[in-house]
């Protein structure tokens, strides 16, 4: 295992990015990464609709705040947003922005899952960056884990 | 001038879109688009089948990355390389834009007045801006039935602020489109002015954006040029028409409004009315006719260019039982 960290993040970590360096010292066919996070979801009802009370005076104009604030319910429920980009000693291998809590994915030689560049599991410094857009929950548990499969060549 | 259908705010499967890009541009075809732009967030990963796919269904496919931050969502266009979305902080985004146009690329705001966090975190533009004549364009019509969404109204008047300002920047459509579900709302087609029309389409829709020879509609296509009373040339969208040595010639100009309710035809519809066609410059309204006849036609209206800075057209009428604009040219600047 590359990596296996355990984080919790807060609504304070909203709005930055988290990244995890590693180093792979020899090539590989394959590199996985498995991330996830929980909740997804803001339950409580009262505490998302504070939220939003707070978001519509910011960002809507003061002549239809009324009726935004009629028409809440359109906003809700509130999610957690964290999102997985991937780099390689020689830069960008890609991102997923998408709002799965959980997702499986992979970098290799001739593939790679949606979003990730394909092309060789080289030697080098690599970091995966967990992009915290928001945090609306009081904690939200994060795991990733990273690990190779397969030398060059092989698999 | 070559008019070009285009749509340039799209996403796949690479970042959160339930399409493919092939699906995509299947669908972009059947509504009568010959140009997209991929703007994936944060990647450009679903591009890798881009030429087999453009080969496959003949649209032009830009190459784009919509910059997904936390401070505001950015399209880009039309880069050889990749620039790091992740450095942008509500400080520095001239950064991000002077690195996105030495890699060839073209930058506009996104949606810049829907709602932000938490409900979209940095869908709202909260970038500071030190000088909007950086950025090529503003998405001032974000996905469909456009016109008459509180959002991009505000988007709109942003735009016409910055004109004012004397900024020269672009005004554009962008359906943010995510998948293919059919919806009755109009759809807003951005049409980009091709000079040369043997040259790659993809390289020319670039060159036509960076240049703001733009023209948006929920229809008919809607074109603009400026006879000059002074130089006796006309000038089209994106254009600057020159400052005259004698200010009583350069005063009397003529616009040119070309109306083509041909184009896409059969893929959009509008009840059968009596538009409202305006010229507006910084000094408001200074010319404006009704329009009966849905032939394509141009229309003269003459207009008094003194003190004027820049000067677009725009279409009014019912869609959907509601008043609203209709199609609007990207500007021709005074010098
Ligand atoms: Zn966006
Ligand atoms: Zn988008």
């Amino acid at each position: 295992m590359l990596l296996d960290i355990e984080k919790h993040v807060t609504p304070e970590h909203s709005r930055s990015h988290l990244r995890f360096p590693f180093r792979l010292e020899r090539p590989a066919a394959k590199l996985n990464i498995r991330f996830s996070y929980t909740p997804k979801v803001l339950e409580e009802d009262a505490v998302a609709r504070r939220l939003m009370e707070i978001s519509i005076e910011r960002y809507i104009e003061p002549e239809r705040q009324k009726a935004a604030l009629e028409n809440l319910e359109r906003y809700l429920p509130l999610q957690n947003l964290i999102t997985v980009s991937v780099d390689d000693a020689d830069g960008y291998r890609g991102a997923c922005h998408r709002h799965d809590p959980a997702q499986q994915l992979y970098l290799s030689e001739n593939g790679a899952s949606p979003g990730l560049i394909g092309g060789r599991i080289g030697v080098g410094d690599w970091a995966v960056t967990l992009s915290v857009h928001s945090v609306v929950t009081e904690s939200c548990a994060c795991r990733l884990e990273v690990w190779v499969s397969g030398e060059e060549g092989f698999e | 001038m070559k008019w070009v259908a285009s749509e340039l705010h799209t996403h796949t499967a690479h970042s959160d879109g339930k399409q493919t890009l092939p699906e995509l541009a299947r669908g972009a075809k059947k509504l009568g688009y010959d140009c997209i732009a991929l703007t994936d967030h944060n990647t450009m990963s679903g591009l890798a089948d881009k030429e087999a796919v453009e080969r496959e269904t003949g649209l032009a496919i830009l190459p784009g990355m919509e910059w997904t931050t936390f401070y505001g969502h950015m399209v880009t266009v039309g880069l050889r390389a990749f620039v790091d979305w992740r450095q942008a902080e509500p400080d520095n985004i001239r950064a991000g834009l002077t690195e996105i146009h030495r890699h060839g690329g073209v930058a506009g705001l996104a949606h810049p007045f829907r709602i932000g966090s938490p409900a979209c975190t940095g869908c709202y533009w909260e970038f500071e801006v030190e000088d909007w004549n950086e950025f090529d364009y503003i998405e001032v019509w974000s996905t469909t039935f456009a016109p008459i969404r509180p959002d991009n109204r505000r988007a709109y008047a942003l735009w016409t602020d910055r004109l004012n300002a004397g900024d020269r920047i672009a005004a554009t459509s962008g359906r943010d489109w995510h998948e293919q579900k059919a919806t009755d709302d109009p759809l807003s087609v951005t049409y980009l002015g091709i000079e040369d029309e043997q040259a790659p389409l993809a390289e020319q829709a670039l060159l036509a954006l960076r240049a703001g020879r733009v023209a948006v509609t929920l229809g008919p296509l809607l074109t603009l040029e400026i006879r000059s009373g002074a130089t006796g040339r006309t000038y089209g969208i994106g254009a600057v028409v020159p400052a005259a040595a004698d200010e009583g010639v350069s005063a009397s100009c003529t616009a040119l409004v070309s109306l083509q309710f041909s184009v896409r035809e059969g893929l959009w519809e509008l009840p059968p009315q009596s538009y409202r066609l305006a010229i507006w410059s910084n000094k408001g309204v200074v010319a404006e006719r009704r329009i009966e006849a849905t032939d394509d036609a141009t229309y003269s209206l003459d207009i008094d260019a003194g003190d004027t800075t820049w000067t677009r057209a725009e279409l009014w009428g019912v869609v959907k039982g509601i008043y609203t604009l209709i199609a609007f040219t990207n500007a021709i600047y005074f010098a």
